[in-house]
């Protein structure tokens, strides 16, 4: 059975055979020894699903494994499923651990977690075969020979004094049955209660060692599977969320204002916590309305801003990012897109809102939309992306999703030395005085005007959203109006040299491409490697910059490839429209998914295998 | 001297009321010296909202009804600056309603000045919030901003005046600027201003305005007393005008710029954003990290 129901686009992923057969837990000899318990298999590839109602701690569980296994040297990567279709409040979460690079979900889980019994029936579906489920005694009636019911929430309750220790119960059972290390894996309930005074600290420490005693005590003291370390030790766990929260402080970013908005509240909550010990300044906006109007203040003032949202926030904001390109002020806007139209599904994932960043305004007006693929990217490109707003003096958009937002990665701490800041040309009062004359939207050969920032003496002048001369006077001079379109406009072109170039994995020589934006990079770079296993090159192009298209590499690309799939997360394939309207290219394929989980690796590789690589 | 963008003559109809309070404007803001360059003007999407193309300093043409935010932008990333915003009635209490009720809420310290016509002028007449009944048909009763200002706590400089009356307007105008410049908060002025051409009021409103000091007793400090005499010269068919509420120094809150930038010289636009003076402390955030 498919670990998510299709049907994900036109192209029937349905048509896949079964999992492949590296999915299967237990050891074909283990299967003989009958009642003695089979060797404990080594993975180096790990999943583990918790699932429960919402407020069980289920997030908790899978955060104490992700930190775990990042201080073991493995890739984490964890995903939070709610599952629309599934009545009550179900809730799950998994953490998935490889000594191999990896940036998405993995297919099977190895081992599930359920507090109920609703979690027990649907982890069981998502389970490989021979997989392991650990349940919570009274709750789960689920029954099987690799099913261990353990007392957890009862012994949290009569042992802890609260039933909600149940998930760090849990955790300690994990501990034992996953074979980790004890030491390290209390080490990890330090970090994350030690801060947070009173018992918590104490209390979690107790229930974990509850938890070991019971799995010892009824499942017996061998692991019944193992996980080798990896090398990756000094890797960092986070989202694309918290990555551009940072990229925005270091970037210089000093004014934020928002609406609270799944998936991107976030970045503001992270925000609430850096700004204010930088000089820095976050408001809770009124509505959507005026998070962007506060936000082109600051930045008309001088300050760099942002503003988070997602699709109807966005919405909201349309009037406003156009406004910011007719008055030419510098301003970040980013969208972590989540499934729409309307309230759609708030918590899920999708990518659709592509079309509605690259052209939604009345009137015409130049802008750039920047989509990094995982966290550190998203560190830089939030910086590249202040630079550029204030550079160009135009809108950006930083394009992310909600599986990049919210889906915590490892990888290498953020690198500042590749840091720069640049203000372009705005003006100091030293600068004016030199000027024999000022004028807001002087023509210039690069299309950029001086600008000068309220408080700047000798820098008065008129900034507006009416079309105006170069003095910023209203104007609807005809002769005027052509050179001040082409002024803004034609920094689309201009700017090309300065906008993020995409990123290249794979063979250079393959002639199979993808092409790919946002959390795609995960799964595309994972079925690039199953492929490369079963003796399939392919090369992958990550986009990064959106809009303008980047129609030189993309055709080079083409031009290097055979076919072209374009992976995204939308019905209508919106990417592939983009880059067909420039490049009409009958090699671009597309492979879609919509039903608001993210691509799983084998998805994709079943797509490009069900069609042959061939155009 | 650099030159910059000179002021244009104002495109307003002749007699509009707006005249009287771009002069009050310009006169408040002579008679205290604000430098120009600390002088920020935001106007609002109207006939009045142009008037930041009449004056000289620095000036933002906002979008319908959004200039609040803005001007709140503005006055948090540089709390140095004396922010002034003017719309009309429509900008500010119809599409604009939302930032009005959550300005005076948050308090910032800016001047907000509506040009009250009890019409769209730009649009060519048709009925603002603030419109009568019966005027062009229109059955909605009128909205009044000064006793919702008066109902939303945190409100703490509430005046009207009449571009009628321009030595009144100024005083007022003077007032809340003041009052901006020593970050008290957000400071509201509603000035009577006709629009000649599609609803003359100005023989009207000049029977009808009633100062609050002619009130025996009135007392400006008093937010009851002042809602409940506002609502007695309503009720006799006049308006109210004057310094109608300004809150007692022990009970003003503090304003919102004042609570988030306590230090006028650190904020979000002029504080070093250089690398060089931070990299020790964003290296400290990134090592944090786990
Ligand atoms: C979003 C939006 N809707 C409608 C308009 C059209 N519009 C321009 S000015 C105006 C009303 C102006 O009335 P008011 O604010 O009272 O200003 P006045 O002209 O009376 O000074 C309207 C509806 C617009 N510019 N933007
Ligand atoms: S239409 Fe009315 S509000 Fe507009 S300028 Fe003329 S008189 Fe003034
Ligand atoms: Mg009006």
């Amino acid at each position: 059975m498919p670990r998510r129901e299709g049907p994900f686009t036109d192209l029937a992923f349905l048509a896949m055979a079964t999992t492949p057969e590296a999915h299967t837990l237990v050891p074909a000899s283990g299967e003989q020894l009958g009642s003695s318990r089979p060797a404990a298999p080594v993975l180096h590839d790990v999943s583990v699903m918790i699932g429960g109602q919402g407020g069980d701690g289920t997030l908790t569980v899978s955060d104490l494994l992700a930190h775990y296994f990042r201080t073991r040297g493995l890739y984490v990567y964890t995903s939070r499923n709610v599952l629309s279709r599934i009545r009550g409040g179900h809730a799950d979460a998994s953490m998935r651990a490889s000594v191999e690079p990896t940036w998405s979900q993995k297919w099977k889980e190895d081992l599930v977690v359920a507090f109920d019994d609703e979690a027990a029936r649907i982890g069981q579906n998502h389970l490989v075969s021979g997989g392991i489920l650990l349940g919570d005694q009274g709750q789960v009636k689920v029954s099987g020979e690799r099913v261990h019911v353990l007392p957890l929430s009862v012994t949290a309750a009569s042992k802890v004094g609260n039933g909600l220790f149940k998930n760090t119960v849990a955790y300690g059972a994990l501990s034992l049955i996953m074979g980790l290390d004890a030491a390290s894996a209390r080490a990890v309930i330090s970090a994350r209660f030690g801060r947070r005074g009173g018992d918590a600290l104490e209390r979690n420490l107790k229930a974990f060692d509850l938890g070991r005693q019971l799995a010892l005590d009824q499942i017996g003291k061998d692991p019944l599977l193992t996980v080798e370390d990896g090398a990756a030790k000094d890797h960092i766990l986070t989202t694309g969320n918290q990555a551009c929260a940072l990229g925005f402080v270091v970037g210089g970013g000093r004014f934020f204002a928002g609406y609270p908005i799944t998936p991107a509240t976030p970045i503001m909550e992270a925000l609430q916590r850096y700004l204010p010990q930088f000089d820095g300044v976050v408001r809770q906006a009124e509505d959507e309305l005026a998070a962007i109007n506060m936000t082109m203040g600051a930045a008309y003032a001088g300050a760099r801003a942002m503003t988070a949202t997602s699709g109807p926030g966005l919405s909201l904001m349309t009037e406003g990012i156009g406004h910011a390109g007719e008055a030419e002020i510098p301003i970040v806007v980013v969208d972590c897109q989540r499934v729409g139209p309307s309230t759609g599904e708030p918590t899920r994932h999708e990518q659709s809102d592509l079309l509605h960043v690259v052209f939604s305004s009345h009137g015409e007006f130049p802008r750039f939309v920047l989509a990094p693929g995982d966290a550190q990217d998203t560190f830089d490109l939030t910086v590249t992306a202040l630079n550029l707003a204030e550079k160009w003096q135009l809108p950006v958009i930083l394009l992310l999703d909600q599986a990049l937002s919210e889906n915590a990665q490892t990888g290498p701490r953020f690198d500042l030395s590749r840091v720069r800041i640049d203000r372009g040309k705005l003006l100091t009062a030293r600068d004016i005085e030199g000027m024999a004359v000022y004028k807001r939207y002087e023509f210039t050969p690069d299309g950029i005007s001086p600008r000068a920032v309220p408080g700047t003496p000798g820098g008065e002048g008129q900034t507006t959203g009416n079309e105006h001369d170069e003095w910023g006077h209203v104007s609807v001079n005809r002769e005027n109006r052509r050179k001040m379109m082409a002024k803004r406009m034609g920094r689309l072109e201009l700017a090309r040299p300065d906008l993020p170039p995409p990123r290249f994995f794979g063979d250079e020589k393959a002639r199979i491409g993808l092409i790919g934006f946002g959390s795609t990079y995960g799964p595309i770079r994972e079925a690039q490697r199953l492929l490369k296993k079963e003796g399939v090159a392919t090369r992958f192009y990550q986009a990064r910059t959106l809009w303008p298209v980047p129609v030189d590499s993309l055709q080079a690309f083409l031009e290097s490839v055979d076919v072209a799939y374009v992976v995204e997360h939308n019905y209508m394939g919106q990417l592939k429209m983009l880059i067909q309207q420039y490049l009409p290219s009958p090699k671009l394929r597309s492979i879609r998914k919509y039903d608001g989980d993210s691509f799983f690796a084998e998805e994709i590789v079943g797509e490009v295998r069900r069609s042959g690589g061939t155009p | 001297m650099t030159e910059h963008v000179k002021p244009v003559p104002p495109t307003w109809c002749p007699g509009c009321g707006d005249f009287g309070v771009l002069a009050s404007i310009k006169k408040s803001l002579s008679d205290l010296k604000v430098p120009l360059e600390e002088t920020v003007l935001i106007g609002g999407i109207g006939c009045s909202g142009g008037i930041h193309n009449f004056m000289d300093g620095y000036g933002f043409h906002s979008l319908h009804g959004r200039l609040l935010a803005n001007a709140v932008g503005v006055k948090l990333a540089n709390p140095k600056l004396t922010v002034i915003a003017a719309g009309g009635d429509g900008d500010g209490y119809a599409i604009g309603m939302g930032h009005f009720i959550h300005a005076l809420k948050k308090n910032v310290s800016l001047v907000y000045v509506v040009m009250m016509n009890e019409t769209y002028g730009l649009t060519k007449g048709q009925a603002s919030p603030t419109a009568p009944v019966g005027y062009r048909g229109n059955v909605e009763s009128p909205f009044d901003a000064v006793l919702t200002a008066l109902s939303i706590p945190s409100a703490s400089f509430i005046a009207r005046g009449f571009s009628g009356d321009p030595k009144g307007a100024a005083q007022l105008l003077t007032e809340a600027l003041k009052f901006n410049r020593e970050r008290k908060g957000f400071a509201f002025v509603e000035m009577l201003s006709p629009c000649v051409t599609y609803n003359d009021t100005y023989k009207l409103w000049r029977e009808k305005v009633q100062n609050v000091t002619s009130v025996a007793g009135y007392d400006a400090a008093d937010r009851s007393r002042a809602f409940s005499t506002c609502l007695e010269i309503m009720e006799a068919g006049r308006i109210p005008i004057g310094m109608i509420y300004r809150a007692p120094e022990d009970r003003r809150l503090p304003s919102l710029d004042q609570t988030v930038l306590p230090t006028l010289e650190k904020a979000p636009a002029t504080t070093d954003i250089s690398l060089a003076t931070n990299l020790p402390r964003y290296q400290k955030l990134v090592d944090a990290l786990t």
